[in-house]
């Protein structure tokens, strides 16, 4: 869906068409009753969740990042106001980019809870990794395959690049203006993460 | 040390990557379960990068929470939109309309303070012009005014015929 999006009449001016988001009339619902809230959260809940557990690697934190993020939007709906790239730069935003990024400050959050009271739950105790370590926790998963480890072992922003674009297939648009980075950095970013992982297979006898 | 030479060159190969990355996801959307999927890569894309991708696409996988975690904050979340329409409806996130015909300046600031301390001082000078007022009829002798003069005449004349005075004023 293409169009002339709201805010984007500079960018229309300068002959530039931008994406739509496909959410609005969802957004614009909600907005309107808090309850029609609940379509957007049935649609996102599988990317939110996906996105924290792969960054957290336990299932507990990551139902509480998901809890909190979506509870964050549902207070924060009547702000939100859809962005053209263009303008906004940085600040360009989607619903599934806005919900993406209070789910990325949820999460960076958790861990810092997590590292100042570290403690362990009586049903997580056979989960031997830490959870402020994904690298640790997906190794420890027995179905943990090499690829996954691999990511899994990237610094932050290039892991969380690599598990916006394959596991919740966002555009390289996207990722920037979750990440807060331009486009340029975020496909450097993906380009370097996607060459360390190769090496990484590539040394442990995987081919990568 | 990153020269504007490597950084150009970085940036391009970044730009390749991305592109095959761009068509890889596409054909997985649109390919059958057990079609390979793999775009024709630019020649200009390292094979080891291609494999790499590839991999990543098959293995990185979306995680779903647990149905029972679905509902329940489902639940929570129903409760708080609830709890945010009951705001809405009490007018904690009103506005004003403007009456037809007359400019509304939602701009301006409301004098609060200066309203409240005229109406203080308002009310107090009520006050004391009631209580001079009180103060002035108890002081004042009888009233002048034609019809209470009438009466008093009346009533004296009645005290006259039936012998309770002795003196008409």
């Amino acid at each position: 869906m293409f169009g002339r999006g709201r805010g984007g009449e500079a960018a229309g001016a300068a002959g530039r068409v931008v994406p739509l988001d496909p959410d609005r009339s969802l957004v614009t619902a909600a907005q309107v009753d808090p309850a029609r809230f609940d379509a957007l959260y049935r649609k996102y809940l599988a990317q939110v969740y996906s996105f924290a557990y792969h960054e957290l690697g336990n299932h507990h934190e990551a139902e509480d990042v998901t809890e909190r993020t979506f509870l964050l939007a549902l207070d924060a709906l009547p702000r939100f106001r859809e962005q053209a790239p263009d303008e906004a730069g940085p600040e360009a935003s989607t619903f599934r980019v806005w919900l993406l990024r209070i789910a990325r400050n949820t999460i960076a959050n958790q861990r810092r809870t997590l590292r100042r009271h570290p403690a362990t739950r009586l049903d997580a105790v056979g989960e031997a990794a830490a959870p402020d370590d994904p690298e640790r926790a997906v190794l420890a998963r027995a179905d943990a395959s090499a690829a996954w480890a691999a990511v899994a072992r990237l610094p932050g922003d290039r892991r969380r690049a690599v598990v916006l674009r394959f596991v919740e297939e966002m555009s390289t648009a996207e990722i920037a203006g979750v990440l807060g980075r331009s486009e340029g950095s975020v496909r450097v970013l993906l380009h370097r993460a996607l060459r360390t992982v190769a090496r990484d297979l590539g040394e442990r006898g995987e081919t990568p | 040390m990153t020269t504007p030479a490597t950084l150009d060159s970085i940036e391009i190969e970044a730009l390749v990557t991305d592109r095959y990355l761009d068509a890889l996801l596409a054909a997985a959307e649109r390919r059958p379960p057990d079609a390979p999927g793999d775009p024709a890569p630019d020649p200009a894309l390292d094979p080891a990068l291609r494999s790499a991708a590839l991999r990543l696409r098959d293995e990185l996988v979306r995680v779903h929470p647990s149905f029972r975690f679905e509902e329940r904050l489902a639940r929570r979340l129903a409760e708080a939109a609830a709890g945010m329409r009951l705001a809405t409806a009490v007018g904690g996130e009103g506005t004003l309309l403007p009456f037809p015909g007359a400019a509304l300046d939602t701009a301006r600031p409301v004098p609060r303070r200066p309203l409240l301390f005229g109406g203080a001082v308002t009310s107090a000078a009520l006050g004391l012009a009631g209580a001079a007022f009180v103060a002035w009829r108890r002081t004042r002798g009888a009233p002048t005014d034609p019809m209470a003069r009438a009466i008093r005449l009346a009533r004296a004349a009645r005290a006259v015929r039936d012998g309770t005075a002795t003196e008409l004023h």
